[in-house]
């Protein structure tokens, strides 16, 4: 591997309450981030077992490349079995703690166990030091910004978190882990299926991280490694630099293309576009201060906003497009401002932004409030916070709500809200929600492209939840748009090894086969390779007529490998 | 003629094409003959008023088109690409 530290792993037992370290398996050099987390899995998880009690296994692995010199590369994944889907999950999110995991040599944390009493919390300590569990009782209850201001009172301003808030502790099923980003707030979350409810069964509310001064990981073929990656940032930043002002400027063109989702997705278009488009934000930049960002150190993406309120003073980070579309066009809510409010509120209390819109869009279609009231939708998530029973329903997602409402317009796929991306015009897409491991997730396989033959669906589909399977290994942003001759270049130049594009590829492979493996040991069959019959029978566009009519064997043949072509290396990894 | 060289989000109208041959003399002749060609093509390359959307841009021949980009002139066997800035989110 890279010169300078050993590789380490830390494994936690949160019944017994200790932390120790082991070296990182040889076996598992090349594994970091997603695939690192499957592997784990698939060995060291019963599949069958219950998502919140002390046999799942929370696993928290940075990206290959974590902690090193390659721009944008400091990706952490957090994964589990979710108690959402009842699957495998794996969320990636941004900040800094994947980069100073990997400063300190950890290659992934694995927690195992519960600890006897519910009621008591715990924090993770990692530095240079050592690993150790603590008491946290202190910060039981806490929102995530209150908590992590407290956390920088105790710890190094060099630290950096991961956390969770009410609903983490709460258990409940749309749970986010949240990280800090680069100026110390925890506004990157590894948002999707529950997995800080994972987290919150664990008694664990926290993990602090402190790298100190420690400096970025050596590579192997130092010489090489920089002089790639100054070359690979000139060629980004000559580029389109297509997140120039953040994911939210997609709002105009994804309105164009009926995949903005307009209450509870009954339309594929919203009235709203030009009052929620993202220029909206960048406009505000000049009166109110904010600005755009990197939300870790090294990043040339930038596509980060921080958004303040009319006083000038800060209030959330990031308001991306998928907030946007599911906390305001899908539940009727015009202004941008209201949705930086639930956004915040999100971000407190560690929800994921688009299974809570999806709810809140769901309660609204069910009748339970009128699509638009942005102070209603403000008030169920404060509610949350209390533990109400509707407000415990919203933060269980879609499904639950749906339940509770005795509603039948639920978009999901494996239990899995849909984001904004929608699949009846983006069929491709569709496919990659029913067949990705992961379920309904435009980060495991976007395909946008709406003029694509259906019998390039399941190539199209399976290529895109491959470059994205190899990206979110790598540590990579997604935003960087890295493929697999690039991430292998870099593998080698990181490691000294001559590594493939070929072995990249098989370890994408590998690791949707690994999820599938893992999804089929917790009782999933080809039945559940379908999305929601709304999305089948009911259409957007023009006259309503995009459904989601992918035939069942095209979507079965995104399973299937197909032989490695050419443009696989070459894709770009999108979502 | 020139050929209009389309992305794949806006494919839609285009049916999956990816390049189209159109007739024009200038980037305006061009995007018109494509939309008779293609109904539906145009609105997603300019907005209401007849500007190019702020998140498209235009390559002639790999070079990015400046100032009028409509009123730019094309000549046989050129390639105009259209580009979109969207990409997840």
């Amino acid at each position: 591997m890279a010169e300078g530290l050993a590789d380490k792993m830390i494994r936690v037992d949160m019944t017994a309450l200790t932390a120790t370290t082991e070296p990182f398996p040889a076996a598992w050099r090349l594994l970091g981030g997603r695939a690192l987390s499957a592997r784990i899995l698939r060995d060291e998880c019963d599949p069958k077992c219950d998502p919140l009690g002390p046999g799942n296994v929370l696993v928290l692995a940075p990206g290959v490349l974590a902690g090193t010199s390659a721009p944008t590369s400091g990706r952490i994944s957090v994964g589990g079995k979710s108690p959402l889907t009842g699957g495998i999950k794996e969320a990636n999110a941004g900040g800094n703690p994947g980069q100073d995991l990997q400063k300190l040599g950890y290659r992934v944390i694995v927690v195992k166990g519960k600890p006897a009493d519910p009621d008591k919390r715990y924090g993770l300590e990692v530095d240079a030091t050592g690993v150790r569990v603590v008491p946290a009782d202190d910060t039981k209850g806490l929102w995530n910004y209150a908590l992590c201001e407290r956390l920088y009172q105790r710890y190094p301003q060099s630290a950096s978190f991961m956390s969770i808030g009410p609903a983490g502790e709460m258990q409940l099923s749309g749970a986010s882990v949240a990280c800090t980003d680069e100026k110390g707030r925890p506004a990157r979350h590894a948002a999707r299926g529950g997995l800080g409810a994972v987290m919150g069964s664990k008694g664990l509310k926290y993990v602090a991280i402190d790298a100190g001064k420690l400096a970025v990981r050596s590579p192997a073929v130092r010489k090489d490694f920089f002089a790639y990656a100054k070359e690979y940032t000139k060629a980004y930043q000559a580029g389109p630099q297509m997140f120039k002002w953040g994911t939210s400027s997609v709002v105009p063109v994804a309105n164009m293309l009926n995949t903005f989702p307009y209450k509870n997705r009954t339309e594929g278009q919203s009235p709203d576009a030009a009052t929620l488009d993202g220029k909206r934000i960048v406009e505000s930049f000049e009166t109110r201060g904010g600005g755009m960002h990197n939300c870790m150190t090294g990043c040339i993406v930038q596509c980060s906003n921080v958004v303040h309120d009319k006083d000038g003073n800060y209030k959330t980070s990031a308001l991306e497009f998928e907030t946007l579309t599911l906390l305001g066009a899908n539940c009727g809510i015009a202004s941008w401002e209201d949705v930086a409010d639930l956004d915040r509120l999100c971000d407190e209390l560690g929800l994921d932004t688009i299974e809570t819109g999806a709810a809140i869009a769901i309660y609204m279609d069910s009748g339970g409030m009128e699509f638009g009231d942005a102070e209603g939708a403000k008030r169920i998530l404060r509610e949350i916070a209390e533990g109400t029973e509707l407000g415990r329903a919203i933060g269980n997602g879609a499904v639950a709500i749906g339940k509770k409402r005795g509603h039948e317009r639920v978009p999901v796929a494996k239990g899995q809200a849909l984001p904004a991306w929608d699949p009846r015009p983006l069929k491709a897409t569709g496919v990659t929600y029913c067949t990705s491991p992961m379920g309904a997730d435009h980060t495991a396989g976007l395909i946008i492209n709406p003029g694509m033959p259906p019998t390039e669906y399941a190539r199209a589909s399976q290529e895109s939840q491959l470059a994205n399977a190899a990206c979110d290994s790598s540590g990579f942003c997604q935003f960087l748009q890295p493929n697999m001759e690039d991430i292998a270049k870099y593998y080698s130049l990181y490691t000294g090894e001559n590594v493939t594009r070929e072995q990249i590829a098989e370890m994408a492979w590998q690791c949707l086969a690994d999820e599938w493996a893992f999804n089929d040991g917790a009782g999933f069959t080809a039945a559940d390779d379908r999305l929601a019959d709304c999305l089948v029978e009911e259409g957007v566009g023009p006259n309503h007529g995009m459904k989601f009519d992918v035939p069942a064997d095209i979507i079965a043949a995104a399973k299937q490998r197909f032989e490695p072509r050419e443009e696989l290396y070459k894709l770009k990894a999108t979502g | 003629m020139p050929t209009l060289v389309i992305p794949p989000p806006y494919r839609g109208p285009t049916q999956g094409r990816d390049r189209i041959e159109v007739a024009g003399r200038s980037v305006r002749e061009c995007l018109a003959a494509a939309d008779a060609l293609h109904p539906g093509l145009l609105a997603m390359i300019v907005d209401a008023g007849g500007a190019l959307h702020r998140f498209n841009r235009l390559f002639r021949n790999g070079d990015p088109l400046q100032g009028d980009v409509l009123a730019a002139p094309l000549a046989d066997g050129d390639e105009l690409e259209l580009l979109s800035a969207i990409a997840g989110g």
